[in-house]
């Protein structure tokens, strides 16, 4: 079965987070653990592209207040975040970064939750300073630590105004999108409508991300560069997460099949980040097979090694594709070469199924490669 | 013969062979980017061991995660104890989680294609 439709979305999920330079952006489970996990993949990405240590630092610290902030709401929600998972984005918009946590809260507490922001918002520098230190001393701090302080540290940090913004999901309860930004450099301040406008159109364009993937049941997203310490980020929030069965160890070894092609046929867009800039997801509707998919560029020799591999693979039977597997097992002289296909064979076999593939060209000789394997859930 | 010990990483395997102990374990992760590069220390040293072995040869494989690259090398590790076994006794010990088809199929899968005695251990 061939799914076309799910291919144009996984290329559209792509390119609209390319167009709106997404430097980064993980949807899926948070857990204390997991935060420490995106913490470390959202830092390599935006590491080498920040030359300002200070302002790194200031990222970094935004991210874990906002992260902190996502884990603190989901201790008040049970299991329901399973259901709903959040969205962690990074976008850098010209000299700009902006931090977007996106993560279900329980209504009820939204009033106080609007209420803080717009007391910390009325606040100039000098009064937030006062302020942080009154709440400090006033030891106001609920056992969950809300008394706002992540919120206002946020504001300090980045010097700018925080936006939010609440989307109904039903009647217990709704999304929070949280914005924060922060220039990278000591330009004249922009005046503050334009300000104003550029944050929402921001926000705006995660919040539409963040629907897309909700729509299509996508449980994990990640986009960004892929190298082999995002790959084993991405790994422990699998293990993290899942418990251990047969499907989520078989779902582990055909994600590091899968993000290991992105890094070994992946173009490399940008000299500042090692990596190649892809896309992964993990979707699964109700409680049916999981499906995978990985998106990247490829060059136009690969594109076509690609092809040919595919094509072979999948016009072998269940019996014929172990049998190529032994054979090149043991071909010494195919050794590691991106050709011997001994990956793609893997992912058949594990998947059982064909693999199913697309490529759209981008000019110059660059493909965007989309690649889609099944993991049946034996739990069914 | 100088004992083979490299300490696990994030994602390669620890590996500890000695002779003297007849301690032989290959164990944990193994998901590196150049698989190549990693166990081809550990090839050339069974190689120089399959010239003098001991006895008997007891190798342990106890991993979690194997990926494509790495299982093009550990069926060259495994070629490696073929030559061993030509003058002594050796038993390959995989073990595999109850719930680990993968790790279990691969394990079989070497078994079958290389002249070297498995024994399959169900943790």
């Amino acid at each position: 079965m061939f799914d076309d439709n799910l291919f144009d979305k996984a290329f559209n999920l792509f390119s609209r987070v390319e167009k709106q330079d997404f430097e980064y952006v993980y949807r899926g489970y948070f857990t204390h653990n997991i935060t420490k996990k995106i913490l470390v993949l959202a830092d390599s990405n935006i590491q080498k592209s920040v030359e300002r240590s200070t302002i790194q630092k200031r990222i970094y610290y935004i991210m874990v207040e906002g992260l902190q902030n996502i884990t603190r709401h989901q201790d008040d929600l049970e299991n329901k975040a399973d259901k709903y998972p959040g969205i962690f984005a990074i976008q850098k918009r010209k000299e700009r970064y902006y931090v977007t946590t996106g993560n279900l809260v329980l209504n009820a507490k939204i009033p106080e939750l609007k209420k803080k922001i717009s007391k910390i918002n009325s606040l100039e520098k000098d009064e937030l300073k006062k302020f942080h230190k009154e709440v400090l001393r006033a030891g106001v701090i609920s056992n969950k630590g809300g008394a706002g302080l992540g919120l206002i540290e946020m504001s300090r940090k980045s010097g700018n105004k925080l936006v939010a913004s609440f989307e109904l999901v039903n009647e217990e309860y709704s999304y929070f999108y949280l914005q924060t930004q922060i220039p990278t450099t000591k330009k004249e301040k922009l005046d503050s409508d334009v300000q104003d406008l550029k944050l929402r159109k921001s926000l705006i364009s995660i919040k539409k991300l963040h629907l897309s993937l909700i729509i299509e049941n996508i449980i994990l997203y990640f986009n960004g560069f892929f190298n082999q310490g995002n790959l084993l980020s991405l790994l422990a929030i699998i293990k993290g997460r899942m418990n251990m069965s047969i499907t989520t160890i078989r779902l582990s070894n055909v994600m590091v099949e899968m993000i290991q092609n992105i890094i070994k046929h992946g173009a490399e867009r940008s000299e500042e980040i090692s990596g190649a800039p892809g896309v992964f997801f993990l979707r699964q509707k109700d409680n049916s097979d999981f499906t995978l998919t990985s998106g990247n560029y490829v060059n136009e020799k690969d594109a076509a090694n690609l092809r040919e591999n595919l094509t072979f693979i999948n016009e072998k039977s269940d019996n014929e594709i172990s049998e190529y597997y032994d054979k090149i097992l043991l071909d010494i002289e195919l050794g590691d070469s991106k050709k011997s296909g001994l990956g793609l064979s893997d992912l058949r076999i594990k998947s059982g199924k064909k693999l199913e593939y697309s490529f759209h060209e981008m000019g110059n000789g660059n493909y965007f490669y989309i690649l889609q394997t099944t993991v049946v859930n034996l739990k069914k | 013969m100088e004992p083979l010990i490299i300490k696990e990483t994030e994602d390669t395997p620890e590996i500890i062979f000695n002779p003297e102990d007849e301690t032989f374990k290959i164990s944990k992760i193994s998901v590196p980017e150049d698989a190549y590069e990693f166990y081809e220390p550990v090839i050339s040293w069974l190689k120089n061991y399959s010239n003098n072995p001991n006895e008997e040869t007891i190798i342990e494989f106890d991993l979690e995660y194997v990926n494509t690259a790495s299982s093009k090398q550990l069926i060259q590790v495994i070629l490696a104890l073929e030559e061993v076994a030509k003058n002594a006794d050796v038993v390959a010990r995989w073990y595999y989680e109850e719930i680990d088809e993968d790790m279990q199929s691969l394990g079989e899968r070497y078994a079958k294609l290389v002249d070297v005695k498995f024994e399959f251990i169900e943790i």
